[in-house]
């Protein structure tokens, strides 16, 4: 039997446990037509201090076109600030689109971050806002 | 292509595999549903809050989610079965339409110190983290995908030597001559659309804990129609027909990335090209029966 399988179904019948989550603060701006989609992401561990090794790996789909539309995942690049971690995707087209950062070091985690993105006049950078199609509870 | 993204790939079309084979079983039977999104979300929800908010084990969130998926799917097919194809397709999917507008009503969450998790209306349901939090990886989880689909294929494959599988398949090719010979083709047609919804369940839990998060939108008609293409595409002569078809998807929809927005307009150019050149699927009756022979001479010969 595959070891690794092996280990899954160890996994299968434990118990879930917790461990505090780092921070993620998430930025985007659409640039140009096309529109490509710059991302900044600032992570903090749970005390607040900027998380300086982390992996990032930055994905996106359109969830009103399930696997229809997706991007690649592509890595982020730390910037001087510490903490802070860039890439740029290639969006298919204007839209509501999931934003999927994975941290793949220290820890593995996931975000998931909904942003509308605007199609953007040539060489002009517009902010993605973050979306949320419902403010509160009903 | 990265490693990550092949194994992302893969696990998708393991799980795709699942919804379509749900709809394969309804084909099987006569019945084309337009409504296996809605048993695909339902199980994503349910083994989401299970495995999310009451915090079980994944094998056991997987199979609430199945249960609750053929629950609905047998409380659906109640109803709905004594209608005509064509009824039965337009019922199956308002029932569809009625789930996801359900679902972006629904607001089900839990306060944890990480905060609000469940079901949030239309802005759907994050952190189903049981993988993060057990240390499964994406390619361990490749694994318990494709074992649960081989465990399912296999299931099929024994199933439609059996009585029961001659059976199914007498009722869809004319079901009134099945019922002249004796069979209960009412109950056979409850029993696949059950298993239906267990399945395309099964394939919504898996789908759940992969992507973390869901949201109503991902369960809409076009999930629908891709379950049934599948089938279509692959053909329905064998099992292995619906699995043929997601790969064919997905492979092609991989294959025109270049056409960046225009992608989905180019993929169903070419789907409607492909169904007009084989109307049914790759591995349609005739092909099969062609390999079975085929496979029986060769075994003769070696004996």
């Amino acid at each position: 039997m595959n070891v690794r399988f092996f280990f899954l179904c160890i996994a299968l019948i434990g118990m879930a446990h917790a461990d505090a989550r780092p921070k993620l603060e998430l930025q985007c701006v659409s640039i140009g037509e096309g529109p490509a989609l710059e991302c900044t992401a600032r992570l903090q561990n749970a005390n607040g201090e900027p998380i300086k090794t982390a992996t990032v790996t930055l994905a996106a789909h359109m969830p009103s076109m399930p696997m229809a539309h997706s991007i690649k995942p592509v890595v982020a690049v730390a910037t001087n600030h510490p903490g802070e971690y860039r890439t740029q995707l290639e969006l298919e087209m204007p839209g509501v689109w999931a934003i999927q950062v994975d941290l793949s070091a220290p820890n593995r985690d996931r975000f998931i971050r909904r942003m509308q993105v605007e199609r953007c006049e040539k060489g002009k950078r517009c902010p993605a806002l973050a979306t949320s199609l419902t403010t509160s509870k009903p | 292509m990265s490693a990550e993204h092949a194994v992302g790939l893969a696990s998708d079309m393991g799980i795709m595999a699942l919804l379509a084979l749900s709809a394969y079983l309804l084909l099987l039977v006569g019945r084309i549903s337009f409504g296996q999104q809605a048993f695909f979300g339902i199980g994503a929800y349910v083994s989401g809050i299970a495995s999310a908010m009451a915090h079980w084990p994944l094998s056991i969130a997987l199979f609430a989610g199945m249960l609750v998926g053929a629950l609905a799917s047998c409380l659906l097919a109640l109803p709905t079965m004594p209608l005509s194809g064509l009824h039965y397709a337009v019922a199956t999917f308002a029932f569809g339409e009625m789930v996801r507008v359900g679902l972006q009503a629904w607001y089900f969450q839990q306060e944890t110190s990480d905060g609000p998790v469940g079901p949030a209306g239309l802005d759907g349901f994050r952190d189903i983290r049981w993988l993060l939090e057990n240390d499964v990886s994406p390619s361990q989880y490749l694994v318990l995908i494709a074992a649960v689909l081989a465990i399912v294929l296999l299931a099929f494959a024994w199933l439609e030597r059996r009585r029961l599988g001659v059976a199914l398949r007498m009722t869809g090719h004319d079901d009134v001559l099945a019922a002249t010979q004796g069979l209960a083709v009412t109950r056979l047609r409850l029993v696949a659309a059950t298993t239906a919804g267990a399945l395309a369940a099964l394939g919504g839990g898996l789908y759940a804990h992969r992507a973390t998060y869901i949201e109503p939108a991902l369960f809409d008609p076009m999930l629908g129609v891709h379950a049934v293409s599948y089938a279509l595409i692959g053909g329905l002569g064998t099992c292995l027909g619906p699995l043929l078809g997601v790969a064919f998807d997905l492979g092609l929809l991989e294959a025109t990335r270049v056409f960046a927005g225009w992608r989905m307009v180019v993929f169903g150019l070419l789907v409607a090209l492909f169904l007009r050149w084989r109307q049914r699927g790759l591995l349609d009756e005739a092909l099969v029966h062609r390999f079975t022979q085929l496979f029986r001479a060769r075994t003769q010969a070696s004996r």
